[in-house]
């Protein structure tokens, strides 16, 4: 029997990708809401930050090399505050957002 | 012996009588006279028989009216009189004998006509022993005083039903409305009723005629017929036939039609009275009808409320509208769709007959506590919302501007236009604000919060249904969210509008991913935490399907190089096309089912637990369920329990594609007609057990409406002998399902009519 797969209308969710490794096999989806929280404003990184409606590419996640990874505007409003002294909030070492995970336009 | 004063004193008082009787007439001449006259006087007054015809009626009236006035000069009528009225006492027996002739006649025939007869006979011996008129009027009085007297106390009680009778009959008949007025042998009858004094007598039995008569009337014209109005036409022959009938009885002897105005005041406005009750009473009887035909029975409202405002029966309306509704609507068979539109209309109804609304916080309040205690109360008014509607009409009114939802405010007693409650209005009465229908249906519950939620997994699961990018649909769903955003709040319907957005999303995604690779897969992708939970399974999808999702993520990630895909495998549809040996089969099927006929390409055989398991870990009532599919197709036969075999070749189809209770008649032995019986499996035995309890399942949701599995189950359970599990009434549902005597519908089964 040969079975032809016609059209298949499927249901995904996305997912930011949060690893900080390349490593692909490290892309287990836990559903452990605790790790997937942006340290500043507690809510998920699928969903938005407290000043933004709509989830997504409206409103980005920013990766540092300190691992860390919050909501874009979460962290710039944090670096926009003189106490932040432009330091990561999780670990106070200076914010340095990582090359390889800046927000990119579709390069694809 | 007397002395000389009592002799002179009686001598005097001789004297005087003598010059009275004798009235200055010489000698006795006068006191002569004055016998003679009272001979006459005597003999004129004297009650005859009137059946008798040899005595007749001296005609000598001048002569008679002579002689009385000569005994008036002597002051002696009185005596006259007296000994008159006795005379009447003593001959009332004849009038007796007539009365009850015709008492008897009557007793036999029932007919009116015999009580006429008798009033006119009666009215001949009234007439025949009333003494001359111009005796003044003291003497006419006293006649017909004692007359009345005597008569009223021998006219039998069966009299009374009689009169009835025979003034009901003076009516003009309402059916078919007849022209007639009054004729004049009416009058005459009439003017004879009053001569006797019945009428006075017999008011109360009058009157009733007169409420009998409208009562029928109005009955007879109005009962179920809620169209129009009806108090224009009833007032209009109130005027044109009762009232003719009411001047004869009660105003004959009016003289200009003001003066019958005046005399008719009184009565008039009762009988007016009479008639708004009657159909008030009518209308109330009626009234859960008249809701259930609104708004065609829109005249019938109308009414009631003109009605109710003439007579005071608003608590007899709220009561026998709660009454009915106890009875027939707010009971376990009703569909709760049905308790809801029939709410509606009460508002819509009963906003017609009072405004201010006390009406309807009294009637509703029931109605609402019991959706209350209802599950699917809010799904039911969701439903309707978004137009997710098996019958199309819809509880809020299409009209009716969309507004926000209002809240019951504190009153403002600033308000110029204040006013106080109605006086009928209970304690806990709140002024409810004529708001629109929706506003109403939410605030059954608290908050809206319940309701918002409940769109949002209505909304999830109509959105994932749509499978062929259908932006129409798209389209839809997003002028409902923009309606339903006015009457919600913006902010409530936030995570419905992400939900939106996720699916056009997917769209233009997927037409980015197709144009760098072409897929049949066409994901909707969905942002997990504005969406409902997803029941999520452990499904993981064999051979070819993985494939097809590890290129598509690998797509997406390309284009989106910071998001993944997390695939929610036992979601969605995937269009087949199986190519066997002799046929093709094609079909729309779920994930598990695609899942497992992926395994049997490799295999032709295959049992049910090494299938769950090369799928993930399963349900075993789901994968028995996902086979089943198959097996209905042709596709697959369950050789012995638990184990599949793959028909490459087509078998006999009997005894395969038939579910539940066909499978069992048809594994008959003699009924294949091939000669080669399949063997009797387990699951067919379970399905002819089952049949026996088809019937209580088909009793229950006949009653109870849509009912979940689980409780079906806990009620089957009570049946003799049931010892299934779940899972298998659940397999034997679906097949019941597949042969169209059941449909289910997010959990919820009911019957397929």
């Amino acid at each position: 029997m040969k079975v032809t797969v016609k059209r298949w209308h499927a249901v995904a969710q996305w997912r930011w990708d949060t690893q900080t490794s390349n490593d692909p096999q490290d892309n287990d989806d836990d559903d452990d809401d605790e790790g997937n929280v942006c340290g500043i404003c507690r809510i998920p990184y699928e969903g938005c930050c407290p000043a933004c409606k709509m989830p997504g590419d409206d409103c980005p996640l920013i990766w540092g090399e300190c691992t860390h990874v919050f909501h874009l505007h979460c962290l710039l409003k944090w670096l926009n505050t003189p106490d932040s002294k432009q330091q990561c909030p999780m670990d106070r070492r200076t914010w340095q957002t990582a090359e390889r995970k800046v927000p990119v336009i579709n390069r694809a | 012996m007397a002395s000389d004063a009592v002799r002179a004193q009686v001598s005097a008082k001789w004297q005087e009588s003598f010059a009275r009787l004798n009235r200055d007439q010489p000698g006795i001449t006068g006191l002569l006279n004055f016998s003679r006259a009272f001979a006459i006087s005597l003999s004129y007054l004297h009650p005859r028989d009137i059946n008798d015809p040899t005595v007749v009626r001296s005609a000598n009236v001048p002569h008679v009216r002579a002689a009385m006035s000569t005994v008036n000069e002597s002051r002696m009528l009185p005596y006259v009189l007296d000994g008159y009225l006795d005379e009447v006492r003593k001959r009332f027996n004849l009038v007796q004998k007539d009365v009850e002739v015709f008492m008897a006649e009557y007793a036999e025939s029932s007919d009116p006509d015999v009580i006429r007869r008798l009033v006119f006979r009666l009215l001949a011996w009234y007439e025949a022993w009333t003494p001359l008129p111009d005796l003044g009027p003291v003497i006419l009085s006293g006649y017909s005083l004692t007359f009345q007297t005597l008569l009223f106390s021998n006219l039998p009680p069966t009299f009374a039903t009689g009169f009835k009778a025979l003034c009901a009959s003076t009516l003009p008949s309402a059916i078919p409305p007849s022209a007639s007025t009054p004729t004049p042998s009416d009058y005459k009858m009439w003017a004879a009723f009053e001569s006797l004094g019945l009428i006075d007598r017999f008011e109360s039995i009058l009157a009733s005629v007169g409420y009998e008569h409208i009562e029928a009337y109005v009955l007879e014209m109005c009962k179920g017929k809620w169209s129009e109005p009806m108090l224009e036409g009833l007032r209009n022959w109130m005027s044109g036939k009762v009232v003719p009938w009411m001047l004869l009885a009660y105003a004959r002897g009016a003289k200009s039609t003001e003066e019958a105005r005046n005399m008719l005041q009184g009565v008039g406005s009762r009988f007016d009275f009479h008639m708004n009750k009657t159909l008030c009473d009518l209308r109330t009887n009626e009234i859960f009808d008249i809701i259930i035909d609104f708004p065609d029975s829109m005249g019938a409202l109308v009414d009631l409320r003109d009605c109710l405002q003439r007579v005071d029966q608003r608590a007899e309306l709220v009561a026998a509208l709660r009454k009915a509704n106890q009875k027939r609507l707010l009971h376990p068979g009703a569909e709760t769709k049905l308790i809801l539109s029939q709410y509606v209309a009460t508002i819509k109804c009963l906003r017609i007959v009072d405004p201010p609304g006390v009406l309807l916080f009294k009637v509703a309040d029931p109605i609402r506590r019991y959706l209350r205690e209802r599950p699917d109360t809010i799904r039911n008014i969701v439903a309707n919302l978004v137009g997710d509607d098996d019958t199309g009409d819809s509880l809020v009114d299409e009209n009716e501007p969309i507004q926000p939802l209002q809240q019951a405010d504190a009153e403002d007693y600033s308000d110029p236009n204040w006013e106080p409650e109605p006086i009928d209005a209970g304690p806990d009465f709140r002024a409810n604000k004529p708001s629109d229908i929706l506003s109403t249906l939410v605030s059954i519950y608290d908050s809206k919060d319940l309701f918002v939620r409940e769109l949002q997994v209505l909304l999830a699961q109509r959105l994932l249904s749509i499978t062929d990018d259908n932006v129409e649909r798209v389209e839809k769903e997003r002028r409902n969210i923009e309606i339903l955003k006015i009457r919600f709040g913006e902010v409530a319907l936030q995570v419905c509008e992400v939900m939106l957005r996720d699916m056009t999303d997917s769209k233009r995604i997927d037409g980015h991913v197709q144009s760098q690779e072409e897929s049949v897969v066409h994901p909707t992708i969905i942002s997990k935490h504005f969406w409902p939970a997803l029941e999520s399974t452990n499904l993981i999808m064999p051979g070819q399907f993985q494939k097809l999702q590890e290129d598509y993520a690998t797509q997406f990630t390309h284009f989106k190089p910071d998001k993944r895909l997390r695939w929610l495998p036992n979601l969605g549809t995937i269009s087949l096309r199986l190519e066997l040996e002799d046929r093709t089969v094609e079909a729309d099927v779920p994930p598990l089912e695609a899942a497992f006929i992926e395994l049997f390409s490799d295999k032709n055989i295959w049992t049910i637990d090494d299938l769950t398991k090369a799928v993930g870990a399963v349900d075993r009532a789901a994968a028995l369920n996902a086979l089943s599919t198959w097996v209905d197709l042709g596709v697959l036969k369950e050789d012995e329990e638990g184990v599949f075999r793959l028909l490459e070749v087509a078998e006999e189809k009997s005894a395969l594609t038939k579910g539940g209770k066909a499978r069992g008649t048809e594994a008959n032995p003699g009924a294949g007609g091939d000669g080669v019986l399949p063997p009797v499996t387990q699951q067919q035995q379970q399905a002819e057990q089952m049949r026996i309890y088809w019937k209580f399942i088909e009793g229950m949701l006949t009653n109870l409406g849509n009912l979940p599995l689980d409780r079906i189950q806990t009620m089957l359970k009570f049946a003799p002998g049931y010892d299934q599990t779940v899972e298998q009434l659940g397999a034997f549902m679906e097949a019941a399902r597949r042969e169209g005597l059941v449909v289910v519908r997010e959990g919820m089964w009911r019957l397929n009519r």
